[in-house]
């Protein structure tokens, strides 16, 4: 494999996984299902994406290539999609909005 | 490097199972199978591309397609504030 | 470094399904169903069999954690007891 393919997408992988972790850490700090919904659909979906790419510039050919940002594009619609659906199914719900209580 | 990226997926997953174990709503443990989703294709993705099977990737479309399904059938069905 | 992988995924599988079964709570369990089913499709993956992996993803976790949800949804409506309990504590009255 050329290096300078193989430097940037381990470069990819790794930014890749540190917004996944991000994530995930919002997902387990954060004190309510509004913000825990902020954490996760944004920073999940750019590491996958990030991934995506990595995975893309180690593929050979471009029918994968086109494959792999299918995917991704399914990814970012269903997820704001469904972002949607349960934040107003919350809101509706009558689950409180977390309000810091320090000024 | 593709090995070390799936421990890290696998730890981001642990993480959602434990907020599946706290969650105090029920929207908290949507999130967390949201979050499966997501996390789900990318792991998907890597082991099609660590064991060289490309036939994984139709496997990943199912996994994304199935988060909103189950989203879905979440707010339409399931939903009671008080859970 | 696969096999750090392995076993983490097997232990996570154990945890989950153990969850599962243990909860009181319904929904709850529903949702640790449909995650379970998801861990499985990624071991039947490690196992190199992609196919029965894809018939898990969509059956297992999918279309049953889907349905389960719904029965849920149902079972929580009608608060009332069912018909054959509310039968046999009319008989007990009388």
């Amino acid at each position: 494999m050329i290096p300078v393919v193989d430097i940037a997408s381990t470069a990819l992988f790794v930014a890749s996984g540190f917004y996944f972790l991000a994530g995930s850490v919002g997902l387990v700090r954060f004190p309510d299902v509004y913000t825990r919904l902020h954490a996760l659909t944004k920073a999940d979906n750019l590491g996958l994406g990030l991934l995506v790419t990595g995975l893309a510039l180690r593929s050979g050919s471009w029918y994968t290539v086109a494959k792999l940002y299918a995917i991704w594009l399914l990814v970012l619609f269903a997820s704001a999609t469904s972002c949607y659906l349960v934040a107003h199914a919350a809101r509706t719900g009558g689950i409180p909005v977390w309000r810091n209580e320090r000024p | 490097m593709l090995e070390m990226m799936t421990l890290v997926l696998m730890g981001t997953i642990a993480l959602a199972v434990y907020r599946i174990e706290r969650g105090p709503t029920g929207a908290d443990r949507m999130l967390s199978s949201m979050l499966f989703g997501t996390s789900g294709t990318a792991l998907t993705l890597l082991l099609g591309e660590v064991s060289g099977l490309h036939r994984l990737h139709d496997m990943a479309l199912v996994f994304a397609l199935l988060a909103a399904v189950t989203a879905v059938a979440f707010v339409k069905r399931a939903w009671r504030a008080g859970d | 470094m696969m096999l750090a992988f392995d076993v983490l995924l097997a232990a996570l599988l154990v945890w989950i399904a153990l969850g599962s079964l243990s909860e009181l709570k319904l929904f709850k369990s529903v949702v640790m169903f449909v995650v379970f089913g998801l861990f499985m499709a990624l071991a039947w993956v490690r196992l190199g069999a992609p196919d029965v992996a894809l018939a898990e993803a969509a059956i297992g976790a999918g279309v049953t954690g889907a349905l389960m949800l719904d029965a849920v949804g149902h079972m929580r409506e009608r608060q009332q007891p069912y018909p054959a309990a509310t039968a046999r504590q009319d008989a007990s009255d009388a």
